[in-house]
C-alpha cells in the first residue's frame, strides 16, 4: 500500500514536471522568429516533408477502410425494411466524424511523430542543435514552429482527402461487388448531411495535428543517451501524442456535438 | 579577452567543475587539458553559455555573460565561433549551406554577398570543390574543416573548440590545430580549445591549463609542462608507452623538432 502511493505520488510529480517543461518549451517555440524569410523557408519544406509525404500512406489506407466499412454495414443491414441506402449513409457518417480525423491522426502520430521526434532528437545528440544556440538562434522557433504550423494549417486538407478517397473506396467495393446498387450508395452519401460534422472533423484534425507535432518536438528536443536515447524519445512521443489526442477527441466531441 | 572566475557547476549535487578562475587574451590558443570525464567539456560549455554556471562569473570583455538576460546574450555569442566534437554540421544543408548558416541570420550581406564570403571561409580552411557536398559526403577532417569555415563566417571575437581532432588521424590532426593557431594569429581571436591530445598541446599551447576531477590542478605554457612538478599531470603526459619511451630517451627537456 505504502509503496503504491510511493509510486502514484512520483507518477504524479513527473507528470507535473513534464507539463510544465512541455508549456515552457512551447513558449519557446512560439516567439517571434529571427528572420521571417527563412522560417517561411522552412514552413514549405515541412510542408513537403510531413504532410505531402503522408498522402499516399492516407489515401491508401482510406480508400481500404472506406472498403471495409461498406463490407461491415451490409453485413449487419439484414433487414430487409432498412432501405440499402443507409449503408451510404452510414458509411459517410462513420467517416466523417470518426476515421478521418481521429484514425487517421493516430496513424499520423505514428508516421510523423516519430519522423519529427528522431529528426529533433538526433539533431540534439550530434550537438546540432548546440551549435544553433552557439550562434545565438532560438533553436525551438527556428526549428519547430514551422513543424506545428505545416501540421496544424495543412492536416485539415488530409482530414479532407481522406474522407473523399473512403467514399471512393466505398464506390468502388459497390461497383466490384454489385453488393447493392450504386444509385442507393450515391443517395445515402447525400441523405441528411449535416455540414457542421466537415467543421467538427477539421477542428479535430487541426487540434490533434498540433498535439503531435508539438508534443513530438518536445520529446526530441529533450533527448538523451544517444542513438537508445533518440529511440526511446520517439517511443515516447508517439506514446504520449496518441494518449493527448483520445483524451482530447473525447473532450472535443463533448464540447462540439 | 575572457575572465572566468571562481565558475563551479554541479550535477545532482556533486560537482563537475569546481571553483575555476582563467583568464584568456586574444591572439593566443589557450588549452584545457585533462582526462576523459575531467570536466574539461562542462567547463566550456559553462564559458560559452550552454551550460549555465551554478557558481561564478565568465566576463567578455567587461561583460559579464552569464548574468545577461536571453537577448543580449545572443548579441555576444553571435560574436563567438564554436567548433564540436562532432562538428555539428547540419544534416539536412550542403557545405556551402552550413557555412552561410550564421550569414543568413545574422549578417545584412546580399546572397551574392554571403556566397562569396562562405566561399572565402572554405578556401581559407583548405577546402575547394565541396561546396554542395552533404555532411554525411565528407570525412572526419573535411567535416573539422566546414566546422572552422562556419565558426569563422562571421569574423568571431572568441573561437571555441571541443575535442577539434578527436577521431582524426595524427596528420590530420596536426593540420586542424595548425590551422586553428593560424586563424586566431591572423584575426587575433581569443581561442580557447579543449583537448586530451598532447601533440596539441606541444603544437599549439601558448597556454595550458591542466583540470582534474572539476580541479584546476595546473597552469603554464608548452615549454614548462614536461618539468611541471604535478603527479597528476604528469600521469596525464606520460600515460602512452610512446610518451614514456620519449621522456627516458629525452629526460625530462622538451625534446628539440629536428
Amino acid at each position: 500500500m505504502g509503496s503504491l502511493s510511493v509510486n502514484s505520488a512520483a507518477l504524479i510529480r513527473d507528470f507535473l514536471y513534464e507539463t510544465g517543461r512541455y508549456l515552457l518549451f512551447l513558449k519557446l517555440v512560439f516567439r517571434k522568429p529571427e528572420k521571417w524569410r527563412l522560417s517561411a523557408r522552412q514552413f514549405f519544406i515541412e510542408a513537403g516533408k510531413l504532410v505531402i509525404n503522408s498522402i499516399p500512406l492516407i489515401a491508401l489506407i482510406s480508400v481500404f477502410i472506406g472498403a471495409v466499412l461498406v463490407i461491415q454495414t451490409s453485413n449487419n443491414m439484414t433487414s430487409p425494411f432498412l432501405p440499402k441506402m443507409y449503408i451510404g449513409y452510414m458509411a459517410r457518417e462513420s467517416l466523417i466524424l470518426e476515421f478521418c480525423s481521429t484514425m487517421v491522426c493516430l496513424i499520423l502520430a505514428g508516421k510523423i511523430g516519430s519522423n519529427i521526434s528522431s529528426e529533433i532528437g538526433t539533431m540534439r545528440i550530434t550537438e546540432q542543435i548546440d551549435a544553433m544556440e552557439m550562434m545565438g538562434i532560438n533553436s525551438a522557433n527556428f526549428l519547430v514552429l514551422p513543424k506545428i504550423l505545416a501540421t496544424t494549417l495543412l492536416n485539415p486538407l488530409l482530414t479532407l482527402m481522406s474522407f473523399i478517397m473512403g467514399l471512393i473506396g466505398g464506390y468502388l467495393i459497390i461497383s466490384l461487388t454489385g453488393m447493392i446498387k450504386v444509385a442507393d450508395y450515391i443517395e445515402g452519401l447525400r441523405f441528411a448531411f449535416n455540414g457542421y460534422y466537415i467543421t467538427y472533423s477539421i477542428v479535430k484534425t487541426a487540434v490533434f495535428s498540433f498535439i503531435i507535432s508539438s508534443i513530438s518536438s518536445y520529446y526530441g528536443y529533450y533527448a538523451a543517451g544517444g542513438s537508445l536515447g533518440v529511440g526511446r524519445s520517439a517511443t515516447k512521443a508517439i506514446v504520449a501524442a496518441s494518449a493527448a489526442i483520445l483524451i482530447f477527441n473525447l473532450i472535443l466531441t463533448r464540447i462540439m456535438l | 579577452m575572457i575572465s572566468v572566475s571562481h565558475l563551479s557547476k554541479y550535477f545532482d549535487g556533486k560537482p563537475a567543475v569546481k571553483d575555476i578562475s582563467v583568464e584568456y587574451s586574444p591572439g593566443e590558443c589557450s588549452l584545457i587539458i585533462g582526462a576523459s570525464g575531467s570536466g574539461k567539456t562542462v567547463l566550456l560549455k559553462s564559458i560559452v553559455g550552454l551550460l549555465e554556471p551554478d557558481e561564478g562569473e565568465v566576463v567578455f570583455d567587461g561583460t559579464v555573460f552569464n548574468k545577461l538576460p536571453f537577448e543580449e546574450k545572443k548579441k555576444t555569442r553571435s560574436r563567438i565561433g564554436m567548433l564540436f566534437q562532432g562538428s555539428a554540421l547540419f544534416d539536412f544543408a550542403t557545405a556551402m549551406e552550413n557555412v552561410m548558416f550564421p550569414l543568413d541570420f545574422f549578417s545584412q550581406m546580399s546572397r551574392a554577398e554571403k556566397i562569396e564570403r562562405a566561399a572565402f571561409c572554405l578556401r581559407r580552411v583548405g577546402l575547394e570543390n565541396v561546396e554542395g557536398k552533404y555532411p554525411s559526403e565528407l570525412s572526419g577532417g573535411m567535416q573539422k574543416r566546414v566546422g572552422i569555415a562556419r565558426a569563422i563566417a562571421l569574423n568571431p571575437q572568441y573561437l571555441f573548440c571541443d575535442e577539434p581532432n578527436s577521431g582524426l588521424d595524427p596528420q590530420t590532426s596536426v593540420m586542424i590545430d595548425r590551422l586553428i593557431q593560424e586563424i586566431t594569429r591572423e584575426y587575433n581571436i581569443t581561442t580557447v580549445i579543449n583537448t586530451h591530445d598532447m601533440n596539441s598541446v606541444m603544437e599549439i599551447g601558448d597556454k595550458v591549463m591542466f583540470i582534474y576531477q572539476g580541479e584546476k590542478r595546473w597552469e603554464g605554457s608548452k615549454d614548462e609542462i614536461l618539468t611541471a612538478d604535478n603527479r597528476e599531470l604528469e600521469e596525464f603526459i606520460f600515460a602512452s608507452r610512446m610518451a614514456r619511451e620519449l621522456k627516458l630517451r629525452y629526460g625530462n627537456g622538451n625534446p628539440s623538432r629536428d
